[in-house]
């Protein structure tokens, strides 16, 4: 695979915490316009690679370029204002604003109204406000939210919640979006809704990577999947490729066998 | 002059450590910060001053000893009447320190109702004669205010380390819910850890009292010295109120000596936000980042 | 967007009633009371600003008002500008000085706090010690009567009424400010940084433009205040007064701009009407203090929000009555 047909590249990219190395040299490539699967037994360090790209941390060492351009050296916000976009595993929105308002901020950083024209509302700063609510509307009925705009996002219901969080970050038209675990906590139902939005989101041009430990969702939505085990790249294909995939079936998937004995073993 | 104005330093500095100690074990307890920290102190100082008036005959350590229940005692008393009640309506934080704000006002004017506006003057605890030390004269109050502050240091450390209280303590401000849990009465903990904080002060207000003078307002800018020396050591950590405390009093006392007298505070704020510009955890953050 | 109908309303309302106030109570004492409120109530709404909006929690608000209040009274009295060019150059004085302390906006809750405690310690040492300035604790006397445009301001109606209206004119800048995108970001940083930070907000960069906007509306208090008492002395900075501009904010209600307004005048008028106390004045100053945060965590905006509420509820009641009647 060439590193000009990658939207994000990663290569080698690892990161130590003390003595831990949570992350071991990893190469990731997400092309544009797919879904690429992130996936591991718990511990595995998806959550911290999925930091890494999105810039919350620096790594110890590897590099990460997007459309060929690096940005290694750039950090979460620097990396958000170029398109690369994320949701929470713990679900983190501004609690007291209202849904629309929490997708109007997913596109603060491509409006531009300051301080002065907040003052004077000038011309161009009402014809800004129109168009972000307009937008943050659009987002909000993409993921099905219409009629809880006006909701302050504390006391929306858990499902949601974790909609909301992906309208705000595919407001404002990323190009790459990271999704930390959107299935958990979500019903079946839920769930096959899930899916079909990750599909849309793609399907509008921004690629996706989606850590998930919701088999289903996984399978069925990514086209491409990558597997962290013991923060190493243990194998990388389409789903069923992965499936297959012996070295997987023992680590990961398998592990539903393996564990209670693993657990036997430690006490 | 070096030995005497170090050995100045060391005293002021075991009084602001004193208080930064209250401060920084209740921020560490409840995440407040206890404005009304420096009137304990005041208390302390001024109920040491009235045992002497009533029985002259007090030694020293025991006019300590009166102060120290006197702060241990207005701290509870703080925290029963209202801190408590406060957290348990789950009020967000800075009502709580507003609270405490309030206390200190509360604090201030009743004491200025009681002992009066004027500066009083503590009768000589500690003997007059100065002692010769390294060719200098050294006042002794000094000595025994550095003496008596860092054996009461050592004792809090103890204290802490080897008994149930302490131990409770210590549990409570890492984690109260598991603290809980595990079969630690909270309301009990929280009243020892204002109690002891508040005993700490009032050893500093009996100490600062018998250095210069007692007065009602006495507690307010020594208070906010003692914060910035809690600050300075890295709020929370018991150790770095310690030595916050020390290094700020002998800050203070060699630029006044040094720098200028007008601007001995200027120094020490100047370093504070220095500090924590590079240092944002505080002394104790050196070694913190250093492991 | 605008769910701010209800506080426009609140808004116009308190300006309307700020100007017709004069006509109620036409005394020279309750003038300068109120022209009192005004400037108490910028010190307040530029800490709302930082607190209630950024949720930065400054102590040393103090200095700034400070270094307004000084700069205006040399800039009238030393170099004989006009009132009306010294009241914004007072705000520019408090801006450049919160640069300084920009750096610290980094700093988190009580870091941040001390940091500020700090620098007003250091602002309100250079007042008092730089005589030949500032007059020292002598204090700066002669401060000119402010004039506009060649008319002088004697009458304190007048005077009172430029101060409410500058006063007036900061909050609908702060209200205009809070519905617009730059107040939605400041929002969000003060609710969840992460999340900021992965939208791309520059936080750092917005919890400064705050800090300096505060600032700003502080020095421009501090010019009002230099011209209404023509005599500044160290002592009106100290970091009481910091506090004191704590208690107006929280009092009136963390968030609420209204609620800080009504906090300055509150704690600017309160001790005056428990004068009737005498001695006791500040113990009971005291005591309310705490009892208030006792009674409503929103502070008195939260009070009277939720009283207002419970009177709709009460009005709204019988309608459902009906309807099942009708049923």
């Amino acid at each position: 695979m060439s590193a000009a047909s990658a939207l994000l590249e990663a290569a080698g990219v690892t990161r130590r915490f003390g003595g831990l190395t949570a992350v071991d040299g990893v190469d990731l490539v997400l092309r544009p316009g797919s879904v690429h699967g992130l996936i591991g037994p718990n511990g595995a360090g998806k959550t911290t690679f999925l930091n890494l790209i999105a810039g919350v941390l620096p790594p110890n060492a590897g590099r990460f370029a997007l459309a060929g351009a690096e940005i290694t050296a750039l950090r979460d916000h620097q990396r958000a204002r170029l398109g690369i976009r994320r949701t929470f595993q713990n679900l983190k929105l501004f609690p007291e604003m209202t849904a629309i308002e929490n997708v109007a901020i997913g596109m603060h950083a491509d409006t531009r109204a300051g301080i002065f024209a907040a003052l004077f509302r000038t011309p161009a700063q009402r014809r800004e406000e129109a168009m972000i609510a307009e937008r943050a509307a659009a987002a909000l009925a993409f993921v099905g939210l219409s009629s809880q705009a006006r909701t302050p996002a504390g006391t929306l219901a858990y499902g949601h919640r974790r909609l909301l969080e992906i309208a705000r970050a595919i407001a404002c038209a990323p190009r790459v979006v990271l999704l930390d675990e959107p299935a958990a906590g979500l019903n079946e139902t839920e769930a096959a809704g899930l899916v079909e939005l990750i599909a849309r989101i793609r399907d509008s041009g921004t690629a996706v990577i989606l850590v998930e430990h919701h088999m289903d969702v996984v399978m069925t939505v990514c086209d491409e999947v990558t597997v962290l085990n013991y923060g190493r790249r243990l194998a990388h294909g389409t789903p069923a490729e992965i499936q297959a995939d012996p070295q997987v079936i023992e680590a990961y998937l398998g592990r539903d066998t393996a564990e209670p004995e693993a657990e036997a073993a430690a006490c | 002059m070096l030995t005497s104005i170090f050995v100045g330093g060391l005293a002021i500095g075991c009084v602001y450590a004193l208080i930064a100690l209250g401060f920084s074990m209740i921020m560490r307890a409840t995440s407040i910060i206890h404005f009304a920290q420096g009137e304990v102190m005041m208390i302390g100082s001024m109920s040491g001053l009235t045992a002497v008036w009533l029985a002259p005959f007090l030694p020293a350590p025991v006019v300590l000893l009166v102060g120290m229940t006197a702060g241990g005692l207005a701290a509870v008393a703080m925290e029963l009447a209202a801190y408590r009640t406060l957290r348990r309506r789950g009020v967000p934080l800075m009502n709580i320190i507003t609270a405490t704000v309030g206390m200190s006002i509360l604090c201030i004017n009743g004491a200025r109702l009681i002992w009066g506006s004027e500066p009083l003057r503590y009768p000589d605890l500690f003997g007059v004669e100065p002692v010769l030390l390294g060719g200098a004269r050294v006042p002794p109050q000094l000595l025994w205010i550095a003496a008596a502050g860092l054996l009461l240091m050592a004792g809090l450390q103890l204290f802490l380390k080897h008994t149930r209280t302490g131990i409770a303590m210590q549990a409570v401000a890492q984690d109260p819910d598991a603290a809980q849990l595990m079969g630690v009465n909270l309301t009990r903990t929280m009243a020892a850890t204002f109690g002891i904080a508040g005993m700490m002060a009032g050893a500093a207000g009996v100490m600062l009292g018998s250095l210069f003078f007692s007065f009602f307002e006495m507690g307010f800018i020594t208070g906010l010295k003692a914060f910035v020396a809690a600050t300075l050591g890295g709020l929370g950590s018991i150790v770095g109120a310690i030595l916050g405390g020390l290094l700020f009093g002998l800050i203070e006392t060699f630029s006044a000596v040094y720098v200028s007298s007008a601007y001995k505070d200027a120094v020490g704020m100047l370093l504070l936000i220095l500090l924590l510009l590079f240092l944002p955890q505080g002394l104790v953050g050196l070694w913190r980042r250093g492991r | 967007m605008n769910a701010s109908r209800r506080d426009w309303t609140i808004a116009f309302a308190g300006i309307g009633f700020a100007a017709l106030l004069p006509f109620l109570a036409p005394d020279g004492f309750v003038m300068h009371l109120m022209t009192s409120v005004a400037i108490a109530a910028m010190l307040a709404l530029g800490l709302q600003m930082l607190l209630g909006v950024s949720g930065q929690l400054s102590i040393g608000q103090a200095a700034f008002f400070g270094l307004g209040a000084y700069g205006a009274a040399l800039m009238t009295k030393e170099a004989g500008l006009p009132f009306l060019l010294a009241l914004p150059l007072a705000g520019v004085i408090g801006g450049i000085a919160s640069l300084a302390m920009v750096p610290i906006t980094r700093l988190r809750g009580p870091y941040l706090a001390v940091a500020t405690l700090g620098f007003s310690i250091m602002v309100y040492l250079v007042l008092k010690n730089e005589e030949w300035a500032t007059g020292g604790s002598y204090g700066l006397i002669g401060i000119p009567r402010p004039e506009l445009f060649g008319f002088r301001l004697r009458d304190p109606m007048l005077w009172y009424w430029f101060c409410a209206a500058v006063a007036a004119l900061t909050y609908v800048g702060m209200l205009l400010l809070q519905t617009s995108r730059f107040g939605r970001a400041l929002h969000a940083v003060r609710q969840n940084e992460d999340a900021a930070r992965a939208s791309g907000l520059r936080v750092t960069l917005l919890k400064s433009q705050c800090f300096v906007i505060s600032a700003v509306v502080s020095g421009m208090a501090g010019a009002l205040f230099a011209h209404h008492l023509r005599y500044l002395n160290p002592n009106d900075f100290t970091f009481w007064k910091s506090i004191e501009i704590l208690i107006m904010v929280v009092i009136g209600g963390v968030g609420s701009l209204a609620g800080a307004v009504l906090g300055a005048a509150v704690v600017v008028v309160l001790p005056e009407l428990l004068r009737v106390v005498g001695d006791y004045r500040m113990l009971v100053f005291g005591a309310m203090l705490v009892a208030v945060m006792l009674v409503g965590e929103g502070g008195l905006a939260g009070i009277i929000g939720g009283l207002w509420r419970r009177a709709a509820a009460l009005l709204r009641r019988p309608r459902p009555a009906l309807r099942s009647a009708a049923e």
